[in-house]
């Protein structure tokens, strides 16, 4: 058992809080066992408050895509807030005799507390948290059902004088509410599942669709075989289609042409884009979706099959779940720079990476283990501005025109940073978990090679190859492999990859290592971080001129990310010859250069050659700041950083070829958008550089050492000019996003999965679809049922309907219960439903084209067109509505093919699309 | 995603204050929102405009509780805020901005673009927004004052629907300066969607709690750095934080700049907040499915690509295009066609001008006004059944229209004109022609069943059209003959979706909209039934019977009715065709079943 509720408290709140609602979990991921849930409701004075009309009730569409894109806005805070409802999460303890006048009755406070006691395996734990959180509105919506029953406990148990039987009836009362909480919600977590809604499991496995449409329609044909004799299963189909209508927007006509598979129905691009400009709730939608609570009026609908032939109700769920359709939702891990596809529970922990990696001079192999945690604080890309506001810059105009030795911009850092042995012994990875310091970018300039590299490996790769010699075969075949095949492990190497990057640089540009096992210990909490590495790092940026000189040189990291590209990146670097080196370790220099003055000399003197490349480089953007960003934008097409690359090998590194790095990435990352990697940068940069360029010093940001006072109050006013329009924005110091990557898991805990239930020992209330023995329970709760599902809807918006399509195969009745009508029958659960001639002629065409022994999937594309077809009908009835003119119904049969059994099927459709239908039905 | 983050701290002087906060803004529009039909979505255009608007006057006037004014204003006032003074003139940056502030005065705020989804994260000490200052003021004093988690350290979640929800995190940062040796911070996620607030409580708790473990983590280290320092470290540190010792007393906080010995931390906290928003937005994603295009869509569009093709050929040899030209299937190419010869007719005929627009046919019910309803009904017949329609004219404008009308009963697929032509084609070239009215047409054709002729005669200007067209005076100028070789017999019932079209033209209390709608309804209908029919015959190559059968059970036995699938199944999409084509050469799909 992965839970228990184990107790309740009421809490009498007293002090004189303001909150309406709140929710406090303390959580217990790592050690204690209880998962404890308190709800504070409690309120001063929100009384009544006018509902904010909804945009549900509002006369747009209500498409999927309207749906999202009002709930998008309605959550805003873009531009202040929308007022919305206020959910009455008050106990109202007034008798009913004073609650006519609200404002004279005291209030008390009153909360309840849940605890929820987890077992102790780790796994169950996490399930039954995944669950929690995801399928929060239905606690919520439990929460709120508790509420009223202490409510009316409380109410009620005044009435009884004497106190010992006071006591006693109130808590009766409460215990019995508690036992129903506790038992929903127990059931709510553990009763079966239907294991592969049809719907579901066609719109992700396209592997064994066949045999999943030949399996879904041998079933569908048998049911209209076996119990349609009656009409019951054309009556429960009815049902199913005028109230669960998530379905039309599924079959809606596009008119963009499939991308592939005529059958496979394509994804819904405009949707697409909303989800990622215009972020919205997924799992809201869905449950949406699936309570078919996207018509006009909003009506929120479960579907029960009651039953005692245990087999053929689970026949009618299962084929039901064809027709019941929501959104499939996948979750997606975003990293950034690359970190880990699995593990992701793990909050802080760090990662240990082990790699077999070839010696540089000597032909062996030694293990590099890297320990590493990914850091939480992203590294900002610095802003150019904050090189800009330091003196250096025009000396290093001075310096580079005349084309002199890079070190006498690199020797500053020598003479003003104070090294230290210890310093130099690991650098490496102090420069890695300084986040946030200087040395910040390089990560993100890391990535950015990679995707050079990936672009390029695969065409250029044996050019590149044969022009250095000496390039071992096995790294040449690595590189093409991992690039290939291993694509989507990407991230996991990025994350392997980037904590070692500075060590084997270092080690390449010096003195190869004694030692065959080389421990990178790196994490966030680094042992460098201390005063000196402090006081280094404020010396660090005094020079900050040569981090906006290395900016541009870093550009020709690519090659040296080519080389990157096997699983192990140190195998192919480490065997580089040095005439390869030359132009791999070439980017590599500013990080080192950051870190160690010296590395950088010796590297400055010992190879010659790259210094004059990175002399070139760094001389170019400071002959003239405002070339670089047209250079920036040049370097766009995938193209160039390939030629980039071959002139690199010829050792021309010339300034033109040269960008700054973030305009750099954003071009690289604009050129890459293959797999999941989603490019982040901004074109937009460029431009705000460029302007940087034009007004420097305006903006040094943290700059302040820089800054005089005058600055400080001059770009205040600037800002403070009262500016039109957002134009302002392009005041801020624009900072580039870290690059991320996505990975995708399908199998996320979402309601699809879970609310889609099959034979039930009993009734449930939350669920859209289950079935059950006998209708006993359900008689007793059902109208209670739709009145709080009205009263407190789970898709946090107001809706006008609750309701819920019986379907019962021992009486072959299927019947609509509703929160509007009371049904006056006591004998009946709700109103019968009128068998639509459409859904009649649709199952029957079906079954024959099955007969005649065409294809389940041809079978399945017939239906899908014809529940089209039912959709374009709606459109004629709501163009029909639209006009003044009426005509008999059975004029409209005859002309429009439009009968009356089928119009409320078809405005329910209408509904959908046009709003207006069910004003004017009204 | 629909937050705001913010880090807040409890400043001993000032209480609760906002320190730094990153907000979201998105394009005001995705393309292709929708048809900004709603008045809903007018008013929020409206609303944000003024929003803008007010957030640059808020900036100017500044209710920043005097933070923003103060930040204006260097001089006296500062002495008045959390701020260390730079009297040492020790010159690193974080001395300059104290406790209760983050950016340094006059910092204009950072602000990172997300190219693809046009989102852009704003980073300011506060919100320029009026209301959003307050909302976060005040969950920022809720976050450290009232709604804390037991043990002061962890996740809370409070909020109501006037203020929006809060995820709020505290948590302390150790400060060898502080009382207690400790600031206490809080970072909270403000959002009006309390449901998807929850839903992500889960990613928040583990991301903001890997920001809060670095944070702590340098802050300890600086702190240790500062308790414990080595004697040469301690000599160094007293020349650094000299100005701290001596404003102890007042407790003046240090920023968290100092506190972490981050100079970037602000860049580095909006470069995180902003990543969180993006990673926590995107965290979720839902495939929708859309319905298939129908086919005349897909016929249109693989027109569109062919003619995109052949005037690309076109350009390449000049002589093939004279040949093509005629053959064109209607589209920009013909109708450019088509206009030619209407202009030169026009000018030719200056005597008989007329407004252009008025000798047309409207819609199919216009014509069968026009025609007549038994006229009407044989030239529907041929039509629908796809035998050649050939109009005799001096008007080709006359003549266009009346295509123009009629082919909208056919599928996209199966309509090929020849708007106007000076000799006879031959009916596998079009189904519709348009001819002057001097052109001969063979006697094979004019006695053929398979090919209706209609004429239209000027008529004298005396015999008005009865058909209650009085408006209509260019059309009424004009005789119509129909005829054909063998007449339909008036007992035959023709095919269903004729009958159906009939009833529906018949009718008038049906609007155009609605007979418009009722024919893509009976048009897709039938399709439906010719894609089944293509599949059993074509792709299966089922025999008679079976075909007999699968005819009964679409309801199209009747022969008119086989016809007018045989025809219309010519118009069937290359995409479906090939897509039922390929699917039965795959393995799995031709496995028999049972």
């Amino acid at each position: 058992m992965p839970f228990h509720v184990i107790s309740m408290s009421i809490v009498y709140y007293v002090s004189l809080g303001t909150y309406d609602f709140v929710y406090l979990h303390e959580d217990s991921f790592t050690s204690t066992l209880n998962f404890q849930l308190f709800f504070l409701i409690a309120s001063l004075s929100s009384l009544l408050i006018t509902p904010f009309p909804s945009p549900s009730s509002s006369t747009s569409s209500s498409s999927s895509y309207q749906r999202r894109w009002l709930r998008s806005q309605t959550t805003s805070l873009e531009n202040g807030i929308i007022p919305r409802r206020s959910t009455d999460e008050t106990f109202s303890l007034a008798e009913e005799t004073c609650s006519s006048n609200p404002a004279i009755v005291r209030r008390k406070k009153i909360a309840i507390s849940i605890i929820f006691s987890l077992c102790e395996k780790e796994e169950a734990q996490r399930n039954f948290q995944d669950f929690f959180f995801s399928h929060f509105p239905l606690f919520e919506s439990h929460m709120n059902r508790l509420k009223s029953a202490i409510e009316k406990a409380m109410i009620s148990c005044r009435k009884i004088a004497e106190s010992s039987l006071r006591v006693q009836f109130y808590v009766s009362r409460l215990m019995e509410a508690l036992g129903e909480f506790r038992g929903t919600i127990w059931n709510l977590y553990s009763v079966p599942r239907i294991a592969e809604p049809v719907w579901l499991t066609m719109m992700s496995s396209t592997l064994e669709k066949t045999q999943l449409c030949q399996r879904f329609l041998k079933e569908f044909t048998l049911l209209i075989e076996q119990i349609n004799k009656n009409q019951f299963f054309a009556a429960l189909l009815t049902a199913v289609l005028t109230y669960h209508l998530a379905w039309v927007p599924t079959v809606m006509p596009v008119d963009h042409p499939p991308i592939r598979a005529f059958s496979e129905k394509r994804t819904s691009q405009s949707v697409n884009t909303l989800a990622k400009t215009h972020p919205y709730n997924p799992l809201w939608a869905q449950l949406g979706d699936l309570y078919g609570a996207i018509g006009s009026p909003v009506r929120l609908t479960r579907t029960v099959v009651v039953g005692k032939q245990k087999d053929l109700v689970q026949r009618i769920l299962y084929v039901l779940t064809y027709f019941l359709r929501c959104s499939e939702l996948q979750e997606n891990q975003l990293t950034w720079s690359g970190s880990h596809g699995e593990g992701d529970q793990v909050l802080n922990g760090s990662s240990i990476t082990t790699a077999l990696e070839r010696g540089e001079v000597e032909e062996s192999e030694y293990v590099v283990v890297t320990v590493r945690s990914e850091p939480a604080l992203l590294p900002p890309l610095l802003p150019p501005s904050m090189a800009e506001g330091r003196s250096p810059r025009p000396e290093g105009l001075d310096v580079s025109p005349e084309g002199s030795d890079i070190r006498d911009l690199c020797s500053k850092p020598d003479k003003e940073g104070h090294r230290r042995p210890e310093q130099s012994s690991q650098a490496c990875s102090m420069g890695f978990q300084e986040a946030g310091s200087d040395s910040s970018w390089k990560p993100q300039g890391t990535f950015c090679g990679e995707e050079g590299s990936e672009k390029e490996v695969p065409r250029d790769s044996s050019s590149r190859l044969s022009s250095c010699e000496g390039l071992g075969a096995g790294a040449k075949v690595s590189q093409q492999t991992v690039s290939e095949e291993l694509k989507g492990e990407m991230p996991r190497k990025l994350t392997d990859r980037s904590p070692a990057w500075p060590c084997p640089d270092r080690h390449s540009w010096e003195k190869p290592p004694l030692e065959k096992v080389t421990f990178q210990i790196g994490s966030s909490v680094s042992p460098e971080s201390d005063l000196e590495s402090r006081t280094k790092k404020m010396e660090k940026r005094l020079s900050a001129c040569r981090q906006y000189l290395e900016l541009p040189c870093h550009p020709s990291a690519k090659p040296g990310m080519d080389s990157d590209m096997p699983q192990d990146p140190q195998v192919s670097r480490c065997s580089f010859t040095p005439g390869f080196q030359n132009n791999v370790h070439c980017p590599q220099s500013p990080s080192c250069e950051r870190d160690e003055g010296e590395s950088e000399r010796d590297f400055a003197t010992d190879r010659g050659m790259k210094t004059e490349a990175v002399a070139d480089a760094a001389g170019q953007p400071d002959q003239s700041a405002d070339s670089l960003a047209p250079e920036g934008r040049a370097a766009g097409a995938g193209t160039r950083p390939l030629e980039e690359t071959r002139r690199l090998h010829l050792k021309a590194a010339e300034g033109p070829l040269m960008q700054p790095v973030p305009s750099r990435c954003a071009q690289q990352a604009s050129g890459f958008s293959g797999t999941a990697d989603v490019p982040c940068g901004d074109a937009d940069r460029k431009a705000s550089f460029r302007m940087e360029g034009d007004i420097p010093r305006n903006e040094s940001s943290d700059s302040a050492l820089g800054d005089s006072d005058e600055e400080a109050c001059a770009s205040a006013s600037l800002n403070l000019e009262p500016s039109d329009d957002r134009t302002e924005g392009s005041l801020e110091v624009e900072l580039p996003l870290p690059r991320s990557q996505s990975i995708s898991n399908p199998n996320v805990r979402n309601f699809g999965r879970s609310l889609l239930a099959g034979y039930c020992p009993t009734y449930m209330p939350d669920l859209v679809l289950h079935g059950t023995s006998s209708d006993e329970k359900l008689k007793q709760c059902l109208v209670a049922d739709l009145v709080h599902t009205v009263h407190h809807p789970v898709l946090d918006e107001p809706i006008a309907e609750a309701v819920c399509i019986i379907a019962d195969t021992d009486k072959w009745s299927v019947q609509v219960a509703t929160s509007q009508r009371k049904v006056t029958d006591s004998m009946k659960l709700g109103q019968d439903v009128l068998v639509s001639s459409q859904v009649s002629s649709l199952l029957h065409s079906i079954l024959q084209l099955y007969k005649l022994h065409l294809p389940a999937d041809f079978c399945i594309m017939h239906l899908e067109d014809r529940l089209q077809e039912m959709y374009l009908k709606s459109k004629m009835l709501s163009e029909y509505l639209r006009g003044h003119t009426r005509v008999h119904v059975k004029e409209l049969g005859v002309v429009l093919g439009i009968e009356s059994n089928d119009l409320p099927l078809l405005t329910a459709i209408a509904s959908t699309h046009s709003p207006y239908v069910a004003q004017i039905l009204l | 995603m629909n937050a705001i983050v913010a880090l807040c701290h409890f400043c001993e002087l000032h209480g609760p204050r906002t320190l730094f906060c990153t907000e979201v803004l998105h394009a005001p529009l995705p393309q292709g929102a929708g048809n900004g039909d709603s008045p809903g979505q007018g008013e929020q255009a409206e609303e944000e405009e003024g929003g803008i608007q007010m957030s640059s006057r808020i900036r100017a006037h500044s209710p920043a509780e005097g933070a923003s004014a103060e930040s204006s204003s260097p001089g006296p006032k500062k002495s008045d805020m959390c701020e260390a003074s730079d009297s040492q003139g020790v010159g690193d940056v974080s001395f300059l901005t104290g406790g209760c502030r983050s950016l340094a005065a006059g910092h204009p705020g950072y602000i990172s673009h997300d190219k693809e989804t046009s989102i852009k994260y704003v980073s300011h000490q506060h919100p320029n927004h009026p209301q959003l200052f307050s909302i976060v003021r005040q969950a920022c004093v809720r976050s450290l004052s009232c709604e804390v988690c037991p043990g002061r350290e962890g996740p809370i979640f409070f909020g109501d629907e006037q203020h929006g929800f809060v995820f709020s995190h505290t948590f302390f940062i150790k400060d060898s300066l502080a009382r207690g040796f400790q600031r206490w911070y809080s970072i909270i996620a403000i959002m009006m969607d309390r449901i998807y607030l929850i839903n992500s409580w889960p990613f928040l708790l583990g991301k903001i709690r890997g920001i809060i473990d670095e944070l702590q983590g340098k802050a300890l280290k600086v702190f240790e750095a500062e308790q414990f320092g080595c004697p040469q470290r301690a000599q160094r540190m007293n020349t650094a934080f000299t100005p701290f010792l001596h404003q102890r007393n007042g407790n003046a906080a240090r920023s968290l700049t100092s506190l972490t010995s981050d100079d970037n931390l602000w860049a580095c906290l909006h470069t995180s907040f902003a990543w969180l928003l993006k990673a926590c937005g995107s965290r979720l994603t839902e495939k929708l499915l859309e319905g298939a295009p129908t086919e005349d869509t897909l016929v249109q569009m693989e027109k569109l690509a062919d003619l995109e093709e052949e005037s690309e050929s076109w350009d390449n040899s000049e002589a093939e295009e004279e040949e093509k030209a005629p053959v064109l299937p209607e589209g920009a190419g013909g109708r450019e066609l088509a206009k030619c010869p209407t202009e030169s007719s026009l000018l030719s005929d200056c005597a008989n001008w007329q407004p252009r627009k008025l000798s047309v046919f409207k819609s199919l019910r216009h014509m069968r006004q026009v025609l007549g309803a038994p006229s009407f009904r044989m030239l529907a017949w041929h039509v629908l059944m796809g035998n050649q329609v050939i109009w005799k004219s001096r008007d080709a404008d006359l003549v266009h229209s009346a295509f123009e009308v009629l082919r909208t009963m056919l599928p996209v697929g199966c309509v090929r004109i020849i708007p106007y032509s000076n000799q006879y084609e031959e009916a596998y070239r079009c189904n519709f022609l348009g001819l002057s009215p001097h052109v001969q047409i063979p006697s094979h054709v004019l006695s053929s069943e398979f090919a209706v002729v209609v004429e239209a005669h000027t008529a004298p200007r005396s015999s008005l059209h009865p058909a209650g067209c009085e408006d209509d005076q260019s059309l009424s100028k004009y005789e119509f003959v129909v005829t054909s070789g063998s007449p339909v017999a008036a007992d035959r019932v023709g095919p269903t979706i004729l009958n159906k079209m009939e009833a529906a033209l018949t009718n008038q209390n049906l609007s155009v909209g609605v007979v418009d709608q009722c024919l893509v309804c009976l048009k897709e209908e039938w399709m439906n039934k010719v894609k089944v029919l293509f599949k059993f015959t074509k792709v299966d190559s089922r025999p008679k019977e079976d075909t007999q059968k699968l005819l009964s059970i679409l309801g199209a036995s009747e022969e008119d009715n086989v016809k007018l699938l045989k025809f219309w199944m010519t118009g069937l999409s290359k995409t479906y065709k090939s897509h039922l084509m390929s699917t039965v050469r795959s393995p799995t799909a031709s496995e028999p079943r049972n």
